[in-house]
């Protein structure tokens, strides 16, 4: 059905003598259980299709890129929607721009076979042990949750007979614990996305999650501390670092003159080692491709804490006269910018049982209220939801509520420890680190 | 989707809507079509994106549960029925509303379908290439247009036959500045229900004071942390009255026992002259509507009054629940988003006093301004806002610049300490709100500047 979606659509553009043309095409199926306390109470099943269209007029040395987004099949909205794309591309003006044209592409497996045979089976089994898990756990109540099973199947055909399909299956699921006692309240609040079924695993999970609830139920305000010792989880880890870092390691923020990073910098100390690596096992941005048909890679961006290499797209290596390291992200409005796909930092030698018991005084983070910092000059502040606090070597006890403020840019360069722990976090596989020079308010 | 007239659809939705009978169980169908165009332009890059439309249609049945089916074909209508059963005699798991028919479109000043595409590009253009020449220290500029078209068609077994075409437009303008290794930023933002006009209110004065502002913020300071007398600008107090203490009311929160402030209907929740209100019926403002996607007929509600938690947000799910009146809030993103009770456009009422005043009562303190982001803490009742940047406050007057300050803290403790607010019109800012981490509809928040004893604040 797809193929004959982009025939017609292909089809059409080459009766209007359109040289330089992509299309890209986009079918989701999604399947959710939404839970109330611990019964579903919405199922709800989606199907969703979008087409992108990108049409080049070339200027000299520069191009024209037009780009128009629809779902419309019948032949007359594809001519028109045709037509108002090589409007856009004639007045448009941006740096020179070419397709991919077709190369060696790697072809990893990024669905799971069993749930494309049989998604709605595979969601409801899900459901079934999460639940049964849920309420397995004592001492907390669950408030509300969600299980959601995606299918994700691309295709993208461009004028340099670039033709590429792949099928993702990945899932995404919340989670509310609460618990509560004398009127006082706490949760954990997970929510997630996870490439693989293996990634679930519940039972440790909601085992995990129900002791941080039932601990934050203890929780007191963190002491502050100007010097803090600070733990980033994996998944705090993941908020922290691919905003700032994924940006000032792109081609277009070096190209826009706004990178912190210059080549054979020491942005980090020599134990960080960061890769970008869109070939990823378990990555959830994991595909032989990227978002305009470049093949994804494996680039070390920082190694031993020296900048190596950064990360382009299409445009912005013809910009800077590099190859492309397939790093160009699809836009949800169909335009391309340059972005990370998987980051990977290297584990250490030290577990995080060691690295734990080596600090005197700090902080351990298990979820902010909102790690959302700004990726310029990489600065954030936020709440604590879920942490503790570490003396004389051990978690002595559960914090809530103050804040942690620092610099993602200047963390880089005071990283005390990196664990042998890694955990996948959505597009991220990170260990366990802790930074110091942070500040701890209350 | 298939191109479809209005009168086709509903003539479709009416037919399928009829054959579900309301005493056996609760139906509705929603036809759901975006159109878009997006313009940005920096440094390096220019970008055009016409999203001429994307539509798609999503049908539901409750039986004790929600069953939701969602298409992006017309010609697959009939999947509906087969995947929706029809059962009997569980028309009374929902509580039945009055059905009612709309058709309304708002009109903007300026319909920007009627605006030449080659116009709008040169506005965005002229804007990069002033800020650019203001000042060397000025190494880029993102301007970011963005006009939508929503438009909802909605039937229920109920009688609801709704139609409703919204459209929304906004215009950031962001001069990125740098001198040595600092690097920094202020923003213009506007958005609302209006169409071309948004450039209207964009001159070189606007101009040049936006491109000021970000060289400014290359001499902030880190604010401090602790506990200090703060005063909030009209932004940053729709965040608070949105992020921090709205979602908190959103009844779904209620009926999962998640919200902190379940028991405190009747209750003192706020200082005394505290008024908070949420309403879809606002002129102009991005969360305004007619009906929400569930058909219900938008309207104001009072949340809180003289400091006194009034009312809770409700869907048709969560009023049924707690036999409450709903005011229009069950929202969706699109056809391929649930629905959710959810804030519309959320906003303290003014106060009596003057800016001035509240600056001159504070002997050490801090102004943020131009809200960030925030976060909610429905349970806890704990908050997290950020504002771009902040101004010291000496001896009652208005000293350092400073970075971006975060507020947090107790939402409840903060309410109660509010003791001034100040006088004129609301001021609301449109943007995008999500419930947790997903599922954004477009929302306004806003007030006037309040005034907050002994609040926590922190580098953000």
């Amino acid at each position: 059905m797809k193929n004959e979606k982009i025939d017609l659509i292909e089809d059409t553009i080459k009766t209007k003598n359109i040289e330089e043309y992509e299309i890209y095409l986009i079918e989701k199926k999604i399947y959710e259980t939404m839970f109330l306390k611990s019964e579903p109470e919405v199922e709800r099943e989606i199907e969703d299709f979008d087409y992108f269209i990108r049409i080049l007029t070339q200027k000299g040395d520069q191009t024209g890129v037009g780009v128009v987004k629809g779902n419309a099949m019948d032949s007359k909205e594809i001519g028109k929607n045709i037509d108002t794309c090589v409007l856009l591309s004639k007045n448009n003006i941006t740096s020179k721009y070419r397709f991919p044209e077709k190369k060696s592409i790697s072809n990893i497996i990024i669905a799971d076979n069993s749930i494309l045979k049989d998604p709605i089976g595979i969601k409801n089994d899900l459901c079934e042990e999460l639940i049964s898990l849920v309420k397995d756990q004592k001492g907390v109540i669950p408030t509300f949750g969600r299980l959601r099973l995606h299918i994700k199947e691309e295709l993208l055909r461009n004028s340099n007979e670039v033709t590429l399909e792949s099928t993702k299956t990945f899932f995404y699921v919340e989670y509310s614990l609460k618990a509560e006692r004398n009127g006082k309240l706490s949760e954990y609040w997970n929510t997630e996305y996870f490439k693989e079924k293996e990634h679930l695993n519940f039972k440790k999970r909601i085992e995990e999650w129900a002791k941080i609830a039932k601990d934050t139920l203890i929780a007191e305000p963190p002491k502050p501390k100007k010097d803090a010792i600070v733990i980033f989880t994996p998944h705090v880890l993941r908020q922290a670092i691919i905003p700032v870092i994924g940006f000032h390691v792109t081609g277009q923020s070096f190209s826009e003159k706004i990178s912190a990073y210059k080549i054979n910098d020491e942005v980090a100390t020599k134990e960080i080692t960061l890769i970008d690596d869109g070939l990823l096992a378990g990555g959830l941005s994991s595909n032989g491709w990227d978002g305009e048909g470049n093949p994804h890679q494996k680039t070390e961006v920082i190694k031993n804490g020296i900048f190596q290499n950064r990360l382009y797209d299409q445009k912005y290596a013809i910009l800077n006269g590099e190859e492309p390291t397939g790093n160009g992200i699809r836009s949800i409005f169909g335009g391309i910018y340059n972005g990370i796909s998987n980051f990977q930092i290297k584990p250490g030698t030290t577990s995080l049982e060691d690295m734990i018991s080596d600090i005197k005084e700090g902080y351990y983070i298990e979820k902010f209220s909102w790690l959302n910092p700004e990726e310029i000059s990489g600065n954030f502040g936020a709440e604590i939801r879920n942490g503790y606090y570490i003396k004389n070597g051990e978690l002595h006890n559960p914090i809530k509520l103050g804040n942690v403020s620092g610099n993602v840019l200047e963390m880089m360069k005071n990283c005390l420890c990196i664990s042998k722990e890694v955990e996948f976090s959505e597009n991220s596989l990170f260990p366990y680190m802790s930074f110091s020079n942070l500040n701890v308010s209350f | 989707m298939s191109e479809k007239s209005f009168d086709e659809i509903f003539s479709v939705f009416e037919e399928i809507s009829n054959s579900y009978k309301r005493s056996n169980q609760y139906f509705d169908i929603l036809y759901d079509s975006e159109s878009s165009t997006l313009i940005t332009k920096s440094r390096t890059s220019e970008n055009i994106v016409v999203n001429t439309k994307k539509s798609g249609i999503v049908a539901r049945t409750f039986t004790g549960t929600w069953k939701e089916i969602a298409i992006t074909e017309f010609s697959n209508i009939k999947k509906i029925e087969r995947k929706l059963p029809r059962v009997v005699n569980m028309g009374k798991k929902i509580k039945e509303f009055e059905g009612w028919s709309l058709n309304e479109e708002i009109k903007p000043k300026i319909n920007p379908l009627e605006v030449p595409i080659d116009e709008k590009i040169k506005k965005i253009r002229d804007f990069y290439s002033y800020m650019m020449k203001f000042d060397e220290r000025i190494i880029n500029t993102e301007v970011r247009y963005l006009e939508y078209f929503t438009e909802r068609i909605f039937f229920n077994n109920e009688g609801c036959q709704l139609r409703q075409v919204i459209p929304r437009s906004s215009l950031f303008i962001i001069p990125i500045a740098k001198e040595g290794v600092v690097a920094d930023f202020d923003y213009y933002i506007d958005s609302g229900e209006i169409g071309f006009e948004i450039f209207d209110k964009v001159d070189n004065n606007t101009l040049d004071e936006t491109a000021q502002k970000s060289l400014d913020m290359l001499q902030a300071e880190l604010p401090p942390s602790g506990k200090y007398s703060v005063i909030l600008d009209p932004g940053m107090t729709g965040v608070v009255a949105h992020e921090s203490f709205g979602h908190g009311l959103e009844a779904d929160q209620v009926i999962r026992n998640r919200s902190y402030l379940k028991a405190k209907l009747n209750q003192q929740v706020a200082s005394e002259i505290c008024t908070i209100c949420d309403s879809p019926t606002m002129d102009n403002a991005f969360g305004t509507y007619f009906f929400d996607d569930e058909g219900i007929k938008a309207g104001k509600n009072v949340l809180v009054k003289d400091g006194i938690l009034k009312d809770f947000i409700y869907d048709r799910r969560t009023a049924s629940a707690l036999n409450a009146i709903p005011k229009g809030n069950g929202r969706r993103e699109s056809f391929a988003h649930p629905v959710h009770p959810r804030m519309t456009n959320t906003y303290f009422e003014p106060g009596d006093c003057s800016l001035e005043e509240m600056i001159e009562g504070i002997k050490y303190g801090v102004i943020l301004v131009h809200e960030y982001f925030g976060m909610e803490d429905p349970l806890g009742g704990g908050m997290q806002n950020t504002s771009k940047k902040g101004y010291l406050i000496e001896n009652g007057e208005k000293t350092k610049i400073l970075k971006a300050v975060t507020l947090s803290g107790d939402v409840l403790e903060t309410l109660h300490r509010i003791d001034a607010i100040s006088k004129g019109s609301i001021e609301i800012d449109g943007g995008r709100c999500g419930k947790g981490d997903e599922d954004y509809v477009p929302v306004g928040s806003g007030g006037t500047y309040i005034r907050i004893k002994e609040a926590l604040i922190s580098p953000g």
